[in-house]
């Protein structure tokens, strides 16, 4: 594998960067960032691409409407701001003249007036949309900090930063490091171990190794999986009003195998758009196709299935461009874009290559085939084997009841199995069965327009070689080499991952009316580098937890927080509260409850009762027995119409359709959750027992600290042990004189307590592990 | 996205994304950390600004302040308890005219069913002389403060798609409902309790799931919060077993202490709207079951309303509840009740669904003759009591309410092998809702229907004009009240804009 070294050597980047990048003029007003997005913002409603909203047959979205002569005047004319048609009209005070229309409101504000004005004076000069042409590669700029910067990445991160006056934070401590990238590569803090391990490891590559451990722990595929989920819009249950199960964690479990093995993302893509098409696929492509299964079914009754099944290919038509190419094509469902160059035919050309698979919303969910994992393999061959032998015996006269009735377990065993890995798959239809697509005017499928045959939007590089333009055409035309958006859409939703916030921060929207990359040569620089890798995405992440960028410290600056509050240059490492699943996850991994079993059906942890109601659906939720309980958040089985509330909570989504970013928010529901939900108490509780178990002496603060450290993974503090010890001594007064409810809190719902152990004492520590399990602190990756 | 739109967006931003000098004044975070670091009183403090929930100004001058929203799901007959037809009557049991059938689709009905009069008779009540089914024994009493709506129309005719259309404004999942809409805009008026409340009744919660009361492409606070009015009133309200309030206060304040500490060392604004979120928890831990304990309420208003407080239905622990029904069953009047005492404690939008409206005729607990007079009598007092309640109060002038199902039924009798039992099927062309208070003029009927009950013939309404009346109400433009996503100005009202305010409605 291609992959970055770790620890650049400053001769070798010196030596690359052969000329000084050219950074554009401050007062030079660009194009792409300021002018076509307010063009985008006022104009191309009725000037767009968008031919059936067009108005004065006007278009401001292509360089031969803008500059077009309309007899004897021109929208814009370079260099002319006097003679430029567009400010006439934007300028003029009389109501019937202004534009846009609709009263002033609508009105360009005076600052977009002047850099209009700017802009043409300045020579007008116009290049496409940024984001559909190619990626290019720019030269490295020079920085004035050369010690800072030890990769690539880091030279266009502190070039903008020295540019606008900031300095980046030094390296943060060994520390925060390990906690950090361990949360963000694996989803999971690191243990006590794991960072003493790494503190001690005093090499100079000690970093880069860490990162190495963490990309191949199995944990990596979980975490990323997690990710990968939202947008493949995952679930367990079929949707809409009878919401019933349906097996698809063999998917899930296909995903995490696939980071875990760095299946690159070109393939890992073909899998699972076209797997089933691909020559002598694998049972395993086979299974990646369900990603475009986990589709809505709609069991109630009275439905027509044709109005589903159409609901289905389009959701995975919008899903497929939102995922790999950024674009809101959803909106051209009914008319063209208006703002991007997609027309309507566009999208039902795109509706056509999708059209024509086997499945039809069927209460059966078929096509479908059964992926036994390997044990359930060997059981389904041990079972056969069972089978032949009892067969043996049957040529020997009629069978002995004993034997009919093992004949008859064995196959009902075997079918079971087959039942639990039952998989929805795509499935193409046979040439004869193929269905004719037409245009569904105003989205309506009831009024068909004209018929179309199946092609990628046309204002994109079209598909390359002579074949039927199928799924797997498309899969390849999404990384061909003239494709714009693939690459970057890719490294901007990893860059998120880490940062909190894309390069591009509309991650679902890299079209005009989206926000403009805060830095265009890093997006190109990582889209380049990730193609080049061979489209490894372990490469991706190492390219940029090695960075200087990643490894600075989180400390805000008065004066970086003043001159950008919203850290769009990284000045500093954003802190951001831990996602849903990552908060239970290090709440039972610090109190040393949480099950390290991966894989098979999904799980059901404590729900409060009673959360539970659909329509038609008498399906329960029963707590998991064992340890499935504690498993990881990405097991827990999410059920569409009543989504596991503490998820949805923290901001989950409910998985019925592609969620491509999770906006966090802060608010008291959140605090209710991980003050009082039965996971987080039980993991209070065996944090207070592990307190006691671990600590080195039976003194209180030295189980105080215990606690602190265990959960923060630094040392404690005195005065926090100070605050902590003070509490649990009330605490402990108190539970003395209640001994039912010191008994309760110290073991409703984790069970009774050790031996020997006093259940006030247990309890005290309880309140206190449960006010460490709340700390800003462990909610937040540092 | 304008000033105003984006409203609602930044002050999720502002506490989300450290947005820490804000033009118009500093967070909450920033606030309360400069005092902080300044040495100054460490108190965290209730947000007052830059919270997401925190009271908004109206765009346009409002005429309700809170809404409560009483959807019957499944969807009861307009034709048996609005909408007179003594035509249709004469031909029960005669087949429907083709005419009719050409070119529909229909949930169930295959073939040519037969006409179904309805076996009610109907009666003008009050001085406005509003004619209403004998069903309603409580309703004719209020009927001058209501807007009786006899032509809305919809897009659906699925269940589960028509909720999400008439809440979220799409038939598709993602879109944001009607209650997020009105927080998002508004805020609400009292941070120790949800903005955006949901009570269900009648054994199972929407079709369509909790989706329709979710955010969608709004930020999750916004999001309904379901509650209840018998146990844990919000979810994760209750301390652990073995862990009482004043227990709670003492592990809050060393919990503050600590988060403060943070605060000073790390200067991150999010730490100190933490620390405010864990204290309006705890407010939320106190005010919440005061509010929401209706068993507080005089003999006299539980009675007035048919509330029973704890009151646990048969039907709740039935596989199919709708078979154990009971017309004295007292969920649905508890929820009403608690929706008073909730809007009465400044909550913005208060959303009650009644499950198991949907009556086909095809099995047991789901018919005309049987069922729907058993679901009438469950909401007709409550109903009743609530606007009478509220009028006493002087919160029905600002409270606006509206009643209704996602579509009407047939004119038609479902004409399935199995029929059992007189039912209809789903009808999206016209039905009937309700709208009374927060500016709505009372006492008329808006909208007339053909002889059959058919289609709309005068004043033909929209599900899109009761989602565009109900933001206008609160004083939010529904057209003008957006939110960009995917490239869209996304609004409740649909992309299209076709929507209007029922003329006449508004007093």
């Amino acid at each position: 594998m291609n992959h970055m070294s770790v620890v650049f050597s400053k001769v070798y980047l010196l030596a690359i960067i052969s000329t000084a990048y050219a950074r554009a003029e401050e007062a030079k007003i660009s194009f792409t960032q300021e002018i076509r997005p307010i063009l985008a913002r006022h104009c191309f409603a009725c000037h767009g691409p968008d031919q059936s909203q067009r108005k004065a047959k006007l278009r401001l979205d292509t360089r031969d409407g803008a500059f077009s002569d309309r007899g004897g005047w021109a929208p814009v004319v370079a260099g002319n701001a006097e003679h430029s048609g567009i400010l006439e009209r934007i300028t003029s005070t009389d109501k019937d003249e202004v534009m846009p229309p609709g009263g002033p409101e609508k009105r360009l504000s005076p600052e977009e007036i002047s850099k209009l004005t700017s802009w043409i004076k300045q020579g007008a000069s116009w290049s496409d949309h940024w984001a559909f042409q190619k990626p290019v590669n720019h030269q490295l700029p020079t920085v004035k900090d050369t010690a800072w910067p030890s990769s690539p990445l880091d030279y266009l991160v502190l070039a903008k930063l020295e540019a606008n006056g900031l300095k980046p934070n030094p390296l943060a401590d060994k520390r925060t490091l390990v906690r950090r990238v361990s949360l963000d590569l694996t989803g999971l803090p690191p243990t006590l171990d794991q960072v003493n391990e790494f503190l001690n490891d005093t090499a100079p590559d000690a970093y880069s190794r860490l990162v190495e451990r963490l990309l191949a722990s199995p944990a990596y595929g979980e975490r990323w999986a997690r990710i990968w989920l939202d947008l493949a819009r995952f679930a367990d249950t079929k949707g809409y009003e009878k919401d019933r199960s349906r097996p698809m964690w063999r998917y899930r479990d296909w995903v995490i195998a696939a980071f875990n093995r760095d299946l690159p993302y070109d393939q890992f893509t073909r899998d699972q758009l076209a797997g089933d098409l691909l020559p002598g696929n694998s049972a395993d492509q086979r299974l990646a196709t369900a990603f475009h299964r986990n589709t809505l079914t709609n069991e109630e009754g009275g439905t027509d299935d044709e109005e589903f099944r159409i609901a289905a290919v389009k959701d995975r038509i919008d899903t497929t461009m939102q995922v790999w190419m950024g674009l809101t094509f959803g909106c051209a469902k009914c008319h063209s874009h208006k703002y991007d160059p997609i027309s309507q035919t566009d999208y039902y050309r795109f509706f056509a290559v999708f059209n024509q698979t086997a499945d039809a919303d069927r209460g059966d969910e078929s096509p479908f085939e059964s992926f036994p994992t390997e044990p359930q393999q060997a059981e389904l061959k041990q079972i056969d084997r069972q089978i032949s032998q009892l067969q043996e015996t049957l040529k020997f006269g009629p069978p002995p009841r004993s034997v009919a009735e093992k004949l008859k377990s064995g196959q009902d065993r075997k079918n079971a199995i087959l039942a639990e890995c039952r998989t929805p798959v795509y499935q193409e239809l046979p040439e004869k069965q193929r269905r004719v697509t037409k245009i569904h005017q105003r989205g309506n499928f009831l009024d068909p327009g004209a018929e179309v045959q199946p092609a990628t939007p046309d204002s994109f590089p079209s598909v390359g070689g002579s074949g039927p333009v199928n799924r797997l055409a498309v899969a390849n035309w999404l990384f061909q080499a003239d494709n714009p958006l693939t690459a970057r859409v890719a490294v901007n939703r990893h860059w998120a991952a880490f940062f909190g916030t894309g390069l591009v921060p509309t991650q679902e929207d890299f079209g005009s009316q989206g926000q403009p990359p805060s830095n265009p040569e890093l997006l190109d620089y990582l889209a380049l580098a990730f193609r080049d890798s061979g489209w490894s995405m372990k490469s991706l992440c190492r390219m940029i937890v090695n960075s200087s960028t990643y490894r600075q410290s989180a400390a805000a600056s008065p004066e970086s927080l003043s001159k950008d509050p919203e850290n769009r240059l990284l000045a500093r490492f954003p802190r951001n509260r831990l996602e849903a699943e990552m908060i239970r996850d290090s709440a039972l991994r610090v109190s040393g409850l949480l099950s390290r079993k991966m894989f098979g059906p999904s799980v059901m942890p404590y729900q409060p009762e009673g959360i539970w109601r659909s329509t038609y659906n008498t399906d329960k939720w029963q707590t998991s027995p064992g340890e499935d309980r504690h498993r990881r958040g990405l097991y827990t089985f999410v059920k569409r119409t009543s989504p596991y509330p503490a998820m949805i909570t923290l901001d989950a989504p409910s998985r019925e359709f592609c969620n491509i970013r999770r906006i966090q928010t802060n608010t008291p529901l959140q605090a209710l959750v991980t003050l009082n939900d039965a996971v987080y108490v039980e993991a209070a509780q065996a944090l207070a027992r592990r307190m006691v178990r671990d600590s080195a002496s039976l003194e209180t603060r030295a189980r105080i600290s215990m606690g602190l450290e265990l959960a923060l993974l630094r040392p404690a503090k005195p005065a926090e042990v100070d605050s902590l010890t003070q509490l649990y001594n009330d605490q402990l007064a108190w539970y003395s004189q209640k001994p039912a409810e010191a008994e309760k809190m110290a073991t409703v719902p984790l069970g009774p307590l050790p031996q020997g152990t006093n259940a006030a004492e247990l309890a005290a520590l309880t309140n206190v592990a449960n006010v460490i399990l709340n700390l800003d602190e462990f909610l937040t990756r540092p | 996205m304008n000033d105003y739109q984006a409203e609602g967006v930044k002050s999720v931003l502002n506490q989300t994304r450290r947005h820490f000098f804000a033009e118009a004044g500093m967070s909450l975070g920033s606030i309360a950390l400069a005092e902080m670091l300044s040495g100054k009183s460490a108190q965290a403090q209730a947000p007052t600004q830059g919270n997401a929930m925190s009271p908004r100004p109206p765009m346009i001058p409002a005429r309700a302040k809170h809404v409560i929203y009483l959807h019957m799901a499944g969807s009861p007959s307009q034709l048996d308890l609005f909408d007179d037809k003594p035509e249709l009557r004469k031909y029960t049991g005669k087949p429907c005219p083709d005419e009719l059938l050409k070119g529909k689709r229909f949930a169930f009905i295959k073939g040519v069913p037969n006409m179904l009069g309805s076996p009610y008779q109907f009666k003008k009540a009050g001085q406005s002389g509003v004619e209403l089914s004998e069903l309603w024994q409580h309703l004719p009493t209020v009927i001058d403060k209501i807007a009786v709506l006899k032509t809305v129309k919809t897009d659906q005719f699925n269940h589960a798609p028509a909720q999400l259309f008439l809440h979220t404004g799409t038939n598709q999942f993602g879109g944001a409902s009607m209650g997020a809409w009105a927080t998002y805009g508004l805020g609400t008026e009292n941070a120790d309790l949800p903005g955006f409340v949901v009570l269900t009744s009648g054994g199972k919660t929407p079709d369509a799931g909790k989706s329709v009361w979710g955010s969608g492409f709004l930020p999750s606070v916004y999001q309904g919060v379901q509650c209840r009015s018998e146990g844990e009133p919000v979810l994760f309200l209750k301390n652990p077993e073995g862990l009482d309030q004043q227990g709670r206060r003492r592990t809050l304040d060393t919990l503050r202490q600590l988060n403060e500490m943070q605060a000073r060392a790390v200067g991150d604004p999010e730490t100190v709207t933490r620390i405010a979120q864990f204290e309006l928890a705890y407010r939320m831990q106190i005010t919440a079951p005061e509010v929401m304990d209706i068993s507080r309420e005089p003999k006299h208003i539980l009675e007035m309303y048919g509330a029973v407080p704890g009151f646990v239905p048969e039907s709740d622990s039935a596989a199919d509840p709708r078979v154990a029904y009971k017309g004295t069953d007292a969920q649905f009047a508890n929820n009403c009740l608690l929706a008073r005492r909730l809007v009465e404690s400044g909550v913005r939008y208060v959303q009650l669904f009644d499950w198991g409206w949907d009556h086909h005729g095809v099995s047991p607990g789901e018919d005309i003759v049987n069922t729907l007079p058993i679901k009438v009598r469950q909401i007709d007092r409550a109903m009743t009591a609530l606007i009478k309640d509220l009028d006493q109060r002087g919160l029905l002038n600002e409270t606006l309410i509206v009643w209704g199902g996602e579509f009407g039924r047939t004119p038609m009798a479902q004409n399935s092998p199995n029929q059992k039992f007189p039912g209809r099927d789903h009808h999206p062309y016209a039905f009937t809702m309700m709208m009374a208070g927060g500016g709505i003029k009372g006492g008329q009927t808006i909208g007339k229907t053909d002889e059959i009950g058919y289609y709309a013939v005068e004043n033909p309404l929209d599900v899109r004009d009761i989602q565009a009346t109900v933001l206008h109400q609160l004083g939010l433009d529904p057209w003008k009240h957006k939110f960009s996503y995917q490239g869209l100005e996304q609004r409740l009202i649909g992309v299209e804009g076709k929507a209007k305010i029922p003329p006449g409605l508004l007093a």
